[in-house]
């Protein structure tokens, strides 16, 4: 084997291309993918003649593998230059024609003396063909075609903008390295004195482009060439001294210490080692801080702003913060974050911050069901308007270009999904920053923690609201007891007053009454007369107030006093009774039904009176909302009214088939003051909280309730029998 | 003289009632508790008992009852401001007159007390 720099960079280079050749015909999705992979199958092709030729011991083998390495050769150029129009997008159909036919005619020339005119060794290692008469056209013609699609590669990057302008700026900084270093290939065809050293720079060129086709998110690229440079710098150092050292100073350290002097290229190399990965890191952290000084301090002052937000509970105010936070420190056009609202469907505009005035409308709400949502429900990632937009025309996606017109009605830049767990909770949506530059890696990093922690706080803030409007709910609840009990010392009191004052107004004007007769003077008998006619309306307000306290009354009344046996007929009855002063009882068929002799109910017939009293009623006013909302022609209202026994308790059924009640109001069915009755005509929202105290805390009862809109309503009560 | 006594924890009502009764010849007395009405049955024997029910130290019922228990038969008519199925027909399983709510008519209090004072 004949093992030299020259050989193991082609190995190397062989591995890597082969490699990419494979990934890019197998994986590759567009024309440019393969085009792309038959560059990197010349490369190959370069890789093995250059090898076989670099081992090769005689110099007819090594001639012959030469030329299956300018098989490769010839063709890279053709296949960048392809390449390159594929991927700016440009018509370049006759220069295209005129490269390949070209290298048509230099692949006929390869195995002629024409191209290669003969072979020697040089550097005492491997065998270098000598240039025959063509190979100066042909290696011009190699130049101009790199320099052409160098130059086409420039111009689209100044047309461009977006994730394609930083994919450019790879592909321009790969090319120079690539071609620089490969170019050294053919300084020994003119020098014989210059050793192809470059050949290693050519794998990290096919390295460098692959990546950048492939990949939408890229790196800044100033930060990709900081990073390298500062990694040759530092190994440099960290390598060169000892081995300047150990080969340079061996003299000079054995004069000064002895036959000891190898120590110093160790001792120096094991330091450098050891603390070189330190100083790397150190000084590119240190130059990576000054080159994204501005992206670093927003990116802080986002993830302060996300641990500060879960200490909002206002929902309207913690998301007006968000929107605001966002576009004033990334400094971005406008920001938008979508609520998920499950009773719609879809996700509602929460808030919204543009920064300078512009016609644009944002939509108020977005659908669940479009592509956008299910997208980032799938991937979870954050959709980036340029890679989407560039990736569409690239692969010609249908779906990413639905995406990329959603994105568009937004006006966004980027949308970063809001989860808890597996649920979407919001979307936040970003214009485009003020600079123009993009949305970088670390960019959506932050973001998606912003995001995350924007749904834990929303949820906090949500569920704070929630637990506010059930205390509230909770509270006047409560006031009502405290009313009811109240208001059942208060009414004796003000009975007892109106009482008193009864006796006295009475007995007064009974006094009067008494006396009139005995002569007086005339204006006595005036004054007296005006005091009997003011007494008299004091009688009558007293008679009044006592009614008003008597209704008060009805409603407080509780305990086992005034228990009796009742009879569920009379019960009905008494009730239907005390219904039609309210209502008209023939606007619906009543069905009463039940066994002749069921047991009687052990219960306060006035207060079980006034429940039914309050079924009937709120049974006709759904029927009757059910009749004038509908319209439904065959609609005919029914109400019916069933009892079984059962056991120690008697079942009592009260089913109407009117308008229902909606699911979402069941639950505060039986919450005091909610009512779902319409207009101002009705529904103090009292009467069901009134009917679930008088069964359930007064008689020890239950009561439940089944509902579903446009099909009725269906009350169980559960009464005990008299043992 | 035909005797009343009136129960109630009113002063106002006691003494407006006692005056008004007294005006008709009534020989009234007044208690404004129901262990003060019990002491004055058993001592003055009134005719007729005016006996509220809502009472704070013993309520009219409570009076009621004992007074039953004692087979006390004397006439007693209730006066209450709730109007209460049980309490109704307790009493009037204990024999009472009357039932009247408060609050009252004046007349028909009057006809009703009259009517019972003057029937023996």
């Amino acid at each position: 084997m004949n093992w030299n720099l020259f050989t193991i960079s082609t190995l190397i280079l062989t591995i890597t291309s082969s490699i990419l050749t494979a990934i890019l015909l197998s994986f590759g999705k567009t024309p440019l993918h393969r085009v792309w992979g038959l560059y990197n199958l010349s490369v190959t092709l370069w890789g093995v003649g250059g090898f076989f030729a670099g081992i090769s011991r005689s110099p007819e083998s090594a001639l012959f593998w030469w030329r299956i390495a300018h098989l490769g050769v010839v063709t890279i150029p053709i296949f960048l230059f392809h390449a390159t129009v594929l991927f700016c997008n440009i018509k370049r159909y006759l220069l295209l024609t005129l490269v390949y036919l070209q290298g048509i005619i230099f692949i006929i020339l390869i195995p002629t003396n024409m191209f290669f005119s003969g072979i020697h060794l040089i550097f005492s290692q491997f065998y270098f063909p000598l240039r025959g008469s063509s190979y100066n056209l042909f290696l011009l013609l190699w130049i101009l075609i790199v320099i052409k699609a160098q130059y086409e590669l420039f111009a689209q990057y100044r047309k461009v903008l977006g994730v394609r302008r930083t994919q450019i700026s790879y592909l321009f900084t790969a090319l120079i390295i690539g071609f620089l270093g490969g170019i050294t290939n053919f300084l020994p065809a003119y020098m014989p004195t210059v050793y192809p050293f470059g050949n290693l720079s050519i794998p990290l060129y096919g390295i460098i482009v692959t990546y950048a086709i492939l990949r939408y998110r890229l790196l800044d690229i100033s930060i990709i060439i900081t990073r390298t440079g500062i990694f040759i710098a530092v190994y440099s150092i960290v390598l060169g001294i000892p081995f300047v050292l150990a080969f340079g100073w061996q003299e000079k350290l054995i004069n000064l210490i002895g036959h000891n002097w190898w120590l110093v290229p160790l001792i120096s190399s094991t330091v450098l080692a050891t603390v070189g990965p330190f100083i790397y890191l150190y000084i590119q952290k240190r130059a990576e801080d000054a080159l994204l000084k501005e992206q670093r301090k927003y990116q802080n002052t986002l993830r302060q702003a996300s641990s500060g937000m879960g200490r909002i509970k206002d929902l309207r105010r913690l998301l007006q913060l968000i929107v605001h936070i966002v576009t004033r420190t990334v400094n971005l056009e406008h920001t938008s974050v979508y609520l998920y609202n499950p009773a719609n469907k879809n996700f509602v505009l929460g808030s919204y911050r543009r920064r300078k005035e512009s016609d644009f409308k944002i939509p108020e709400a977005i659908a669940r069901e479009t592509p956008l949502i299910q997208h980032l429900t799938d991937s979870r990632d954050p959709l980036v308007y340029e890679e989407i937009k560039q990736q569409a025309q690239d692969f010609g996606d249908r779906n990413r270009a639905q995406l990329e017109l959603s994105l568009r009605d937004l006006d966004a830049a980027v949308v970063v999904p809001s989860f808890i767990e597996d649920r979407l909770l919001g979307v936040i949506v970003l214009g485009r920053k003020k600079s123009g530059k993009l949305f970088s890696e670390s960019d959506l990093v932050v973001f998606t923690i912003l995001a995350n922690q924007t749904a834990l706080a929303i949820e906090n803030a949500q569920f704070y609201e929630d637990m506010k409007k059930t205390h509230e709910q909770l509270f006047k609840a409560e006031k009502m007891a405290t009313i009811g009990t109240m208001a059942d010392g208060l009414s004796h009191q003000i009975n007892n007053r109106l009482h008193a004052l009864g006796f006295i107004a009475g007995d007064a004007l009974d006094s009067i009454k008494m006396k009139k007769e005995t002569p007086m003077p005339p204006e006595i008998k005036e004054l007296i007369s005006d005091i009997e006619y003011a007494l008299g309306k004091v009688q009558d307000n007293v008679k009044q107030g006592g009614e008003i306290v008597q209704g008060l009354l009805k409603y407080t009344r509780k305990g086992e006093e005034g228990f009796s046996a009742v009879d569920l007929d009379k019960l009905l009855d008494a009730s239907f009774e005390m219904a039609q002063y309210k209502v008209k009882l023939n606007q619906f068929a009543i069905v009463r039904d039940h066994l002749p002799n069921i047991p009687k109910i052990k219960g306060n017939f006035t207060q079980l009176q006034e429940v039914f009293f309050n079924l009937i009623d709120n049974a006709h006013d759904a029927m009757m909302q059910r009749k004038t909302e509908k319209n439904e022609p065959d609609y005919k209202a029914q109400l019916k009214i069933s009892a079984i026994p059962n056991g120690k308790s008697l079942q009592i059924q009260v089913v109407d088939n009117g308008i229902g009640v909606k699911k979402e109001d069941v639950d505060k069915l039986f919450t005091p003051f909610f009512t779902t009755k319409l207009s101002s005509k009705k529904g103090t929202g009292l009467g069901l909280y009134v009917i679930r105290k008088i069964i359930e805390e007064n008689h020890g009862g239950h009561v439940d309730f089944n509902s579903e809109y446009m099909k009725g309503t269906k009350f169980s009560i559960e009464l005990p029998v008299l043992a | 003289m035909p005797k009343l006594l009136i129960v109630d924890d009113e002063i106002d009502v006691c003494d407006f009632a006692k005056h008004f009764f007294t005006k008709r010849n009534i020989e009234v007395s007044v208690a404004s508790g129901g262990r003060e009405a019990l002491n004055i049955i058993e001592t003055q024997k009134p005719d007729l008992v005016l006996l509220d029910i809502r009472m704070e130290e013993m309520t009219g019922m409570e009076v009621l009852r004992q007074l039953r228990a004692q087979n006390n038969n004397v006439k007693v008519i209730m006066v209450t401001g709730v109007e209460d199925e049980g309490t109704l027909k307790e009493s009037q399983s204990l024999g009472v007159k009357g039932y009247i709510h408060k609050p009252l008519v004046l007349e028909e209090l009057e006809k009703i007390v009259m009517g019972e004072l003057l029937e023996k």
